[in-house]
């Protein structure tokens, strides 16, 4: 599970760590691992790229979030700090930074403080195994998907501990909501994912993106006719819920239940669970992009005049490019969409999506047996 | 190499003891949720042994299942139990000696049956990581061949679909007799 992508940068440094090494007095030479300190220089520079690539895009969505959803309901927005406002970011995290970090009276100190370091874990771990082009890599790992899964489940966990341990009846009773919600759709996000590693043969991502090589119309929305398309409809809907977002956002439901599993969290801690959101849903939309919209791939149509102009393009802006999109959609979700009842909630996912996944896998089954799979 | 020692074995002692420290915890501490929160930790560390086994599979479907499952589901039980944390748990003397005794004893069994096993004298870098890799894992399932598993497979997901699809129902007779 060591980041095993070839990359130039990694050569470089198994090539010349035990060059520098050498330099050392001779009488130490044989007790020094040049090798594994090479190793832990890769992953040094693998965890701050993962922390970078992970944090860089979140003042990007938050801005985009309050313009899109300003603009959805005729508002402007933030206009007043810098230009159009780009500025407000900045000025919310000082606010945040600045903010004392303290716990409730009565609540469990250790795990209210654990909570908030748990949430990050799974989004920053996912974004390990996402291709964003072909060597900007960690690691292709060949369990990918199912590594996914797993992440997401630390996603739950520090959301029930949050809620509990604030000692605060409406964080707890949110806390619950939530985690029922989760669990419900973490079954119809895993059998999606599943549909997927079956049509590509592979639950390595960066074979399902090889997989998508091509024209357009091979990604795996449109490569599977229809069957791709409900798919990714199907996706989007139970990955909001995942997410926690809006119209699936019961678990912190304002009007209900006044902030929801982090209302008694403030400043850094209360700042972790938000950064959290916003990783994940950037991590999702990678997910969405590497397993429907052919990852790094460019969209090309045919013509090799307008091929080759795509193709210049480099692979991470394509990426990136989908990836926004992506956002787009579950932004434009949250503002078009109404909040539905805990019940109707639950009713959703284990009468409706949950039938309609099992088809979608038995449908998917018969597209490979017929060779229904465009070429 | 430190000292002719594998970086293997130094990272397999580490979360050893973290591990046996974690085991500890989860069974004497006072508060049961943060005794679930240790199970999770020590859960954690068997995923990271069966990394260092190079059965990648395996520790993804142990974290996937335990941590995402099995736990969330103790915890969840947990949260709705009321007062929690303010009647502590307590065992008799004689109860105590009872659980130190059968736990020496499966000590014992078990380190009869570990020394004797000679696999365990190999080093685990010397195995090839293909031998668990997903696609290995999946073939030798599907093999109808003496060694696969493929009647075990079939029996077991027909069960698992009927108690889905068997929940479904439920769920939609309920809904039914509210009418």
């Amino acid at each position: 599970m060591l980041p095993s992508v070839t990359h130039p940068i990694g050569d470089f440094v198994r090539e010349n760590v035990p060059n520098v090494l050498g330099y050392l007095p001779d009488f130490i030479q044989p007790y020094i691992p040049s090798a594994e300190i090479a190793t832990l220089i890769n992953i040094i520079i693998c965890m701050v790229a993962i922390a970078v690539v992970g944090i860089a895009p979140v003042p990007v969505l938050i801005y985009m979030e309050r313009k899109v959803c300003a603009h959805i309901q005729c508002r402007l927005g933030p206009m007043r700090l810098g230009p159009h406002g780009v500025l407000q970011l900045v000025a919310d995290i000082a606010k945040l930074l600045f903010k004392e970090v303290y716990a409730p009276k009565g609540a469990d100190k250790f795990l209210f403080y654990l909570a908030p370091i748990f949430v990050l874990t799974a989004p920053f771990l996912n974004l390990c195994v996402i291709p964003f082009d072909k060597n900007l890599q960690v690691a292709d790992l060949s369990v990918a998907i199912p590594f996914i899964l797993a992440m997401n489940g630390f996603g739950i966990l520090s959301t029930l501990l949050g809620g509990w341990a604030s000692n605060n009846k409406y964080s707890l009773i949110s806390s619950l909501r939530s985690g029922a919600q989760i669990i419900s759709y973490e079954i119809s996000f895993a059998m999606i994912l599943l549909l997927v590693v079956m049509l590509a043969g592979s639950a390595s991502l960066g074979e399902i993106t090889a997989s998508q090589s091509g024209h357009f119309w091979d990604w795996w929305i449109f490569k599977a006719p229809v069957l791709g398309l409900l798919a990714f409809i199907m996706f989007l809907v139970s990955s909001t819920a995942e997410l926690n977002r809006a119209p699936f956002d019961i678990a912190e439901a304002e009007q209900e239940l006044t902030g929801g599993f982090h209302t008694e969290y403030n400043g850094m801690a209360f700042a972790m669970f938000y950064l959290a959101e916003y990783i994940n849903l950037f991590t999702t939309s990678c997910i969405a992009t590497v397993c429907f919209l052919g990852g790094y791939h460019a969209p090309t149509i045919g013509i090799l005049a307008i091929d080759n102009i795509l193709n210049f393009v480099p692979g991470i802006v394509w990426f990136l490019g989908k990836t926004f999109f992506v956002v787009w959609i579950y932004m434009m979700f949250r503002w078009t969409f109404v909040r539905p009842r805990v019940d109707q909630l639950m009713a959703l996912e284990w009468k409706f999506l949950l039938p309609v996944n099992l088809l979608l896998l038995i449908f998917g089954v018969v597209f490979l047996a017929f060779g229904w799979i465009l070429p | 190499m430190i000292l002719n020692i594998p970086f293997s074995d130094i990272v397999f002692y580490f979360v050893a003891v973290f591990m046996v420290l974690l085991s500890i915890a989860a069974v004497s501490s006072k508060n049961v949720l943060r005794s679930a929160i240790f199970l999770i930790a020590s859960f954690l560390g068997t995923a990271i042994l069966y990394l260092l086994l190079k059965a990648e599979f395996m520790a993804m479907a142990q974290i996937m299942l335990y941590v995402g499952g099995v736990v969330v589901f103790i915890i969840f039980a947990i949260l709705l139990t009321s007062h929690l944390g303010e009647n502590k748990l307590s065992t008799p003397i004689s109860q105590k000696f009872l659980a130190v005794f059968l736990a020496l004893t499966l000590l014992g069994v078990m380190a009869k049956f570990l020394f004797n096993t000679k696999e365990l004298s190999e080093s685990i870098t010397q195995k090839s990581p293909e031998a668990s890799s997903l696609i290995a894992y999946g073939e030798r399932l599907l093999s109808y061949a003496p060694n696969g598993f493929v009647l075990p497979f079939e029996i077991i997901s027909i069960l698992l679909f009927m108690t889905l699809v068997v929940a479904i129902t439920i769920a939609k007779k309920d809904n039914k007799e509210e009418k």
